[in-house]
């Protein structure tokens, strides 16, 4: 298998289907991105093409796809951290629990009620919001710094330190918050229903603009060709002089930094969050969507843009089987093929 | 039984690897399998074993034409291919192992545990094995490993038996045992043909050898008309020196000193320097701990107690990122392992240590890295593609030049190499001991590890030799030779004389 920054060996290259052939075999990225520009001509061919109003039929072609995207928008963003947490040869179960917790955190720092913090600091407006993110940033910083700790220091494997995790931040955050029903500031919900233009479309900006700064990182930065290092060979790069832990603790630190932005998205979205059900599953996609994007679950490979990729596929099947009918009970079985099926393919890329 | 392989041609892509070869072997002969990395013998091997298809030529039984498509029809065939990465499961006695993926099993379908004990102890006795077929693999020395993948062979009533490299990881005890065990074998009539680097077991337990290079057979006879530079030019294609590598010293500060340096019981009171300009060369039988002194000093691992100075001054080495800011590097013994992160391209895996080093706020400067390994690989005289292929897509010489490329990058004052040819074809081993000398030159004060008494001979000025986790003695000049350093790694001393 070749890395995919291998653009200068393009054989054939004035011949499409050798041009395709190569790419096919020796771009991990490729068949992902050909399986997703497949199912986006299925959907807009169910979606319908009306003659007779082209402006009409566009507009709402566009409004699906802001849907698909704003809806996903969280989840995806937590994709990428579990991109880098996979590619270090882990995983973290925690990410929906620490959703829970953060989003809960920042609900009682917004409380306009006479039990939330900062109102009761007097602070109020967006001196309040600028605190609020930012102590929730922390916050979610920290919790990913805890299992990361728990994991280096402590040598928990990762499945457990974040399987207790999950338990240990879901139950104690539905303890703390019963009975308790904070009212976030209508004013707050702006982060996320902010409009540009007509659209409704500021998770999406996070969502890329993210999805870019850790692109970038995977790519160009120590910190992200370490985190390939360490998954690829832990020893070998140990004895690179790669401080190995921090490298670890860094990624779940990361993790926790991104489920926190994903808390702020989701709870501005709706002002609300149900903590005995938001953010259940949430791992599960977030691996999902790697684990099309072509990360090994092995650790050493993984792709930010893949992952990008492997969240698209899945939301628009989602949309597709919306769109289709399909019962809501047999989704999930359709998502289990397609990720069952990436992985097939991937298999047979690495043999060829 | 003999084997036949007529004009076998293999190609991959433009790349041709073999070039009409054609040889054969019968029952009771070791054949030595010789060529540099990357002169097609796993290629070849790997033929004979189904592994790989040849695009051209045929495989001829007792006369008879037959076709490997998988690794099952050349074992049903009688051969077996005993690859350098044992296949092994440490956490399961002898006996299953010996029968793994073929048990024995009862009427009822459950795994008959008695007879195949007692199956695999018959075969001990028929090989003159003294194991107790109830131990784990895991408590076994590699010998004995190697020894139980040759027994597991004769399980199956192999008639040739490939062995790729089987010495590489062992002592010399530890090849003496194995080198019984293919006497045995030769005695039952098996045919061997032995990989090796090692010329001088060649000589030893061969009675034929064939070498390849660049693909074709160039040479091929009975050992006993042969020596050791005889093969070794024909392998290289020209002359290739053995003497020691007599150069002109001039010492600078002491650069390294240890103190009593300790770790529970893998290396004990251990004190010695190296200065600038100096090739100190540390030996000893496998389990003498001195990798894992080395190791611990590049601060890998834990020490119990004693000091490490630095250019006079004590330093705590508390990790290996802080090692390499104080100017040590470690080249790792078993490149795979410890070494090669097959993830990453070629200009990657030589400028991991210093990313960081050159830097702007996190980002990669990629340019300075391709120059500054732009020149190392001319220095290294390293054969590759692409900076960005990937670094398995080089042979195991150029592989190492690679990692010695990515330590040379971070411009160390102190050079620590552990078992730097391990794996490494002639040629590339002599590029290696040049880089050695030249590095030695540059004031730079260096290590070398290696469990070859020639290896150190050749390249140190004097050779500390260990035993059991202790220092045994020390040699130098006169004195280093073959005999006092065995001896020393042995447990002996210098003035005992003879190696018990």
């Amino acid at each position: 298998m070749k890395p995919d920054i291998d653009q200068t060996t393009i054989k054939n290259k004035k011949d499409f289907f050798g041009w395709f052939k190569y790419k096919w075999s020796n771009d991990p990225l490729f068949s992902i991105a050909i399986a997703l520009i497949i199912m986006i001509i299925l959907q807009t061919l169910v979606l319908g093409f009306d003659y007779d109003s082209f402006g009409g039929w566009f507009q709402s072609w566009i409004n699906n796809w802001i849907n698909i995207l704003r809806n996903n928008a969280g989840t995806a963003i937590v994709a990428l951290g579990m991109t880098f947490v996979i590619m270090t040869g882990g995983i973290d179960l925690a990410v929906g629990s620490t959703l829970v917790v953060t989003g809960a955190f920042s609900m009682m720092l917004l409380d306009t009620g006479t039990k939330g913090f900062l109102a009761m600091m007097g602070i109020s407006g967006a001196p309040a919001f600028i605190i609020t993110i930012l102590l929730v940033l922390l916050a979610g910083y920290l919790l990913g710094s805890l299992i990361g700790v728990s994991i280096t220091k402590g040598n928990v494997p990762p499945f457990i330190a974040t399987l207790g995790a999950m338990m240990i931040f879901r139950s104690v955050t539905q303890h703390f918050m019963q009975g308790y029903n904070p009212t976030v500031p209508v004013e707050f919900l702006q982060i996320a229903s902010f409009k540009i233009g007509n659209y409704m479309i500021m998770p999406i900006v996070y969502w890329a603009v993210i999805a870019y700064i850790l692109y970038y990182v995977s790519k160009r930065t120590t910190f992200g060709r370490h985190i390939i290092a360490v998954g690829s060979n832990e020893r070998a790069a140990k004895l690179s002089g790669i401080n190995v832990e921090k490298v670890k603790l860094r990624v779940y630190a990361l993790m926790g930094l991104l489920v926190s932005i994903a808390a702020i998205i989701q709870v501005s979205r709706i002002g609300s969050m149900d903590f005995s059900n938001a953010g259940r599953g949430m791992e599960m996609d977030a691996i999902a969507a790697a684990v099309v994007g072509g990360t090994n679950m092995m650790g050493g490979r993984g792709f930010i843009l893949g992952t990008v990729y492997g969240m698209l596929i899945i939301a628009v099947m989602n949309n597709l089987l919306n769109l289709f009918g399909v019962p809501p009970f047999l989704r999930e079985a359709f998502k289990g093929v397609i990720v069952i099926a990436a992985v097939l393919l991937q298999k047979k890329e690495k043999t060829s | 039984m003999r084997i036949e392989m007529k004009k076998i041609r293999k190609s991959f892509g433009s790349n041709h690897v073999l070039k009409d070869v054609s040889f054969s072997l019968k029952g009771g002969e070791i054949c030595a399998l010789l060529g540099e990395n990357g002169a097609g013998k796993s290629t070849l091997m790997n033929i004979l074993g189904g592994v790989l298809q040849m695009d051209h030529g045929s495989i001829l039984i007792d006369g008879k034409q037959v076709e490997f498509a998988t690794p099952a029809h050349s074992q049903d065939a009688g051969i077996a291919f005993i690859h350098q990465e044992l296949n092994l499961i440490n956490d399961l006695p002898i006996y299953e192992n010996m029968f793994l993926g073929r048990e024995l099993k009862t009427k009822r379908g459950t795994l008959d545990l008695e007879k195949m004990y007692q199956e695999t102890k018959e075969m001990f006795t028929k090989m003159n094995v003294d194991l107790n077929p109830n131990k784990l693999v895991r408590e076994l020395d590699a010998s004995y490993k190697q020894i139980i993948e040759i027994c597991r062979a004769m399980m199956t009533n192999a008639s040739i038996i490939i062995m790729d490299e089987p010495t590489t990881s062992l002592t010399d005890q530890e090849i003496e045992r194995v080198f019984a065990m293919m006497r045995t074998l030769k005695e039952h009539n098996v045919g061997i043909i032995f990989i090796s680097h090692k010329l001088n077991e060649v000589m030893e337990i061969c009675n034929r050898y064939l070498v390849l290079r660049d693909g074709n057979l160039v040479s091929e006879g009975s050992v006993s008309e042969v020596n050791t530079n005889d093969l070794a030019r024909f392998m290289v294609g020209h002359d290739v020196r053995t003497e020691s590598l007599i150069r002109e010293k001039k010492l600078g500060n002491e650069i390294l000193r240890v103190e009593g340096l300790t770790s529970g019981h893998i290396f004990r009171d251990i004190n010695f320097s190296v200065r600038a300009g100096e090739i100190v060369g540390f030996t000893g039988l496998l389990g003498d701990g001195r990798s894992e002194l080395f190791q611990s000093i590049f601060g890998a691992d834990q020490i119990s107690s004693g000091k490490i100075f630095l250019n006079g001054k004590v330093v705590k080495i508390t990790s290996t990122t802080k090692a390499i800011k104080e100017g040590i590097a470690y080249l790792p013994r078993n490149r795979k392992e410890n070494a090669i992160i097959k993830d990453m391209n070629i200009i990657e895996n030589a400028s991991i240590v210093t990313w960081p080093t050159f830097s702007k706020r996190g980002t990669i400067n990629t340019k300075k890295h391709q120059e500054i390994f732009e020149k190392h690989r001319k220095a290294l005289q390293l054969k590759m593609g692409d900076l960005s292929d990937s670094i398995t897509s080089l042979s195991g010489g150029n592989q190492q030049k690679v990692v010695l490329a990515k330590w040379l990058a971070a411009n160390p004052k102190l050079l620590i190499l552990d078992n730097p040819t391990q794996g490494v074809d002639v040629g590339a081993k002599e590029d290696i001991y040049d880089i050695i000398l030249k590095l030695a030159e540059e004031n730079i004060a260096v290590v070398v590890l290696s469990s070859e008494a020639n290896e150190i001979i050749r390249v140190c000025d004097r050779a500390i030799v260990m035993y059991h986790g202790t220092i045994q003695g020390e040699v130098a000049g006169e004195n280093m030779n073959e005999h006092s350093i065995m001896s020393l790694a042995t447990g002996g001393d210098l003035s005992e004389g003879e190696v018990s």
